[in-house]
């Protein structure tokens, strides 16, 4: 991911469903092993907690719940207020309730485009003004879910980087899956410098040099589903159940943390056509392939 | 020239405040140990929480704490033995049951307000019980009056020593009650009600406090009031102002004292490292302020020579306001702590007082945080060393070191140590030294050689565990 020119070591391990790493500047091994169990526990600690696939997580039960209040701990209660505001701030582009439209979207590569009295039949399980939110506790209509896929994996570099940097000065880069984050300059004082992967072979990598916070880039262009010549992305928009028009094929946003740019370069993306604008009018800074 | 459209405001500022205050919010959320990885990762990062709140405790948790303190004070002036016991309660909704018992046995010499001179000096007071009970000798000696026929107390101060009362001994029993719990999104009531029993003292006290957490719990605005109703009940009941000391029970049994206060706050979270708070107090109470045992020395003017004894007077009113400001910063899992307050009342003191203290972690499970703080006061305009013989009587008047214009410096260490994530064990160690600021003022002649300035300095320490379930 990065150049080779510095000495430096590498901590891997696979959680979230994605390659991780950690990488420290210089040789210490002891520290890089300590560093990178520290990461390598909150990644896990994150994914058993939220992960929609674990039947014992805490959005397992909440999707289980049909209708019924479910207590939540502070931390599940802080993300969900945190999803609350990415809702209110994107006027419903950012959505945790759109994971039931997955039910009909597949996004293969084939032709297999659903109809529309097929979403307008799940729209009324789409829609975070639907849920209750309580002081603790949350209540979802019967049949809605609920998933963190948009920021659990952000939450969990963010969250790896504050333990990490809380037991050394050693220059860090957290990585998880593509979504990373660097402790601030090199111990030379250079910048890291940051290969982000083409989503198309067609386009050379891009190196970009980050000198402090965060990168993570959305788009996956082997991701589409094709019919009658039109091509639907696997961007959708969770105010109409359909694939947003014409999004990049991938979006790059910097930002202090990892879950700003996260939903930085989500929202970039819901913007379909208009996500050069958007990235412009917001002042990020982006990087956006066509 | 084409006009700009009207745009929709920034999101990325608001972004930046929310995600700041989650991570904030969120620091202290240990990790799973039982993982599947061998990764026991200890966690010992220390939660940074709004100066209002509770610290942060994980719902339908159970907290006990349990401490005692030692303080000594130099020249074998008081000390006192306080252990303390404490529970906190925090429920599945949120809502927080605290309590708290703390007993006090205090022992030891207190100034008793006079002046010391080149001579011996004699003092009485009234004795328990009409001295069936005895005294100890450093105490005293019981005395028959010859006019009363009462039993007297009578204690002496060697030559050019400050004045003391030995036979001071007092406990006291103060027991705290809290609740707190979310009246609706984002608002927290607060309630209390605080008890203390001394021997010759009553205080009982109340308190409603709400706060307000806005733009994303980036912001806290807090109301809180407090009322306090204190008796003062010596045995030997309630001298009069500027009476002469007397071995004799006054005939006054008890006074009353009342206190509101009120402070209104603010807390902010600028940076997910850093927040700012900024109090205003302000309290006002009515009835006996003065200390039923204090002496005032009427004096020669020239000479210094004691005349006589008379007991002290304070206003009844006393109307306080102070300013409190405060940062904390976080980097990595040090803490540096600052704060700044001034005060000023209406009986003209002004004073304050500056703070610091650095939280720093020690491997994995302990920390020590060494902390000072520097304060400064003026003297109360009724302050004096004593009383001039050929001057009228003051309206009020007290010698109080308290109410004298002084410098004082803390030092003190404090230190944990996590046995288990469950039980903690903590320690404290302090140093106080007052010092005299500012001029004695008119001191007669024949007394200018005798240090005036009662106040003390002190050392204490504290041992205490806590632990969860």
């Amino acid at each position: 991911m990065n150049n080779r020119t510095h000495p430096h070591k590498t901590y891997r391990f696979s959680a979230m469903a994605s390659p991780c790493e950690v990488q420290i500047d210089g040789e210490d091994l002891a520290l890089l092993d300590l560093l990178g169990r520290i990461a390598e526990a909150e990644a896990r600690r994150i994914e058993v907690k939220f992960s929609r696939y674990n039947d014992n997580s805490i959005i397992s039960q909440i999707n289980r719940s049909n209708g019924a209040t479910v207590a939540v701990d502070s931390e599940t209660m802080a993300l969900l207020r945190y999803a609350n505001s990415c809702y209110e701030l994107s006027e419903g582009l950012f959505d945790i309730t759109s994971g039931v439209l997955r039910r009909l979207w597949t996004f293969d590569g084939s032709d297999k485009v659903p109809t529309a009295a097929q979403v307008n039949d799940l729209l009324p399980l789409v829609g975070w003004p639907k849920v209750t939110l309580g002081e603790n506790a949350l209540t979802l209509l019967p049949g809605m879910e609920i998933d963190f896929g948009g920021l659990g994996k952000e939450y969990a570099v963010d969250r790896a980087m504050l333990l990490i940097s809380a037991r050394t000065d050693v220059p860090i880069l957290v990585n998880f899956g593509g979504d990373l984050r660097v402790s601030g300059l090199r111990a030379d004082g250079s910048p890291w410098r940051i290969a982000v992967e083409a989503v198309d072979t067609s386009i050379d990598t891009q190196t970009l040099e980050v000198k402090g916070g965060a990168l993570t880039t959305s788009g996956d262009a082997k991701r589409f589903l094709l019919k009658d010549g039109i091509r639907y992305s696997h961007i959708l928009d969770p105010r109409t159940g359909w694939p947003v028009v014409d999004p990049p094929r991938s979006v790059t946003v910097a930002a202090s943390t990892c879950m700003e740019a996260g939903i930085f370069s989500t929202l970039a993306m819901a913007k379909g056509a208009e996500a050069e604008r958007f990235v412009t009018e917001e002042r990020c800074a982006a990087w956006i392939s066509r | 020239m084409q006009l700009m459209s009207n745009r929709k405001p920034s999101i990325a500022a608001a972004l930046c405040m929310i995600t700041a205050n989650l991570l904030t919010s969120t620091i202290a959320f240990a990790q799973n140990t039982n993982d599947g990885t061998d990764s026991a990762v200890p966690n010992s990062l220390p939660a940074i929480h709004n100066a209002y709140d509770e610290p942060a405790e994980e719902l339908g948790t159970t907290s006990v704490d349990s401490a005692i303190l030692y303080y000594k004070e130099s020249n074998g002036r008081v000390q006192a033995i306080e252990p303390m016991v404490s529970i906190t309660h925090t429920t599945k909704g949120g809502s927080i049951f605290s309590g708290k018992v703390t007993f006090d046995s205090l022992t030891g010499a207190t100034p008793n307000g006079a002046t010391p001179w080149s001579g011996t000096q004699t003092f009485v007071a009234p004795v328990k019980g009409g001295g069936e009970h005895g005294l100890t000798g450093a105490s005293g000696t019981l005395v028959t009056n010859p006019v009363t026929g009462l039993k007297e107390r009578q204690y002496t101060t060697s030559p050019n020593a400050l004045p003391l009362d030995k036979a001071f001994r007092d406990s006291r029993i103060a027991v705290d009650l809290g609740y707190s719990r979310p009246i609706a999104a984002n608002t927290k009531l607060n309630l209390g009600v605080n008890g203390s029993v001394e021997q010759d003292y009553r205080s009982l006290s109340g308190r409603l406090g709400i706060a307000q957490d806005l733009n994303n719990k980036t912001t806290t605005l807090s109301l809180g009031v407090n009322f306090e109703h204190d008796q003062s009940k010596p045995f030997h009941g309630i001298p009069i102002a500027f009476s002469q000391m007397s071995g004799t029970p006054a005939a006054l049994n008890s006074r009353n004292k009342t206190v509101l206060s009120a402070v209104a706050g603010v807390t902010q979270v600028l940076t997910p490292n850093l927040l700012v708070q900024l109090n205003y107090s302000f309290g006002s109470s009515k009835g006996y302020h003065s200390d039923p045992y204090r002496l005032l020395s009427v004096l020669d003017p020239t000479t210094g020579a004691p005349l006589r004894y008379l007991y002290e007077g304070r206003p009844d009113k006393r109307t306080r306001h102070s300013v409190y400001g405060a940062a904390k910063l976080a980097t990595g899992s040090f803490v540096t702590d600052l704060s700044a307050r001034y005060y000023h009342d209406s009986w003209g003191i002004n004073s304050y007082t500056v703070e610091l203290s650095e939280h720093i972690p020690l491997f994995s499970k302990a920390y020590l945080e060494p902390h000072g703080r520097y304060y400064h006061q003026s003297k109360a305009d009724f302050f004096t060393y004593y009383l001039p013989s050929t001057a009228a009587l003051p309206s009020f008047a007290s010698s109080d070191s308290r109410l004298d214009s002084f410098n004082a410096v803390t030092l003190g260490l404090s230190g944990g140590f996590e046995l288990t994530p469950k039980l903690e064990l903590y320690a404290n160690a302090e140093s106080y030294r007052q010092s005299k600021s500012g001029s004695l003022g008119v001191v007669p002649v024949g007394i200018n050689n005798q240090k005036l300035y009662s106040g003390t300095n002190s050392i204490s320490g504290l041992v205490g565990i806590k632990f969860k379930f």
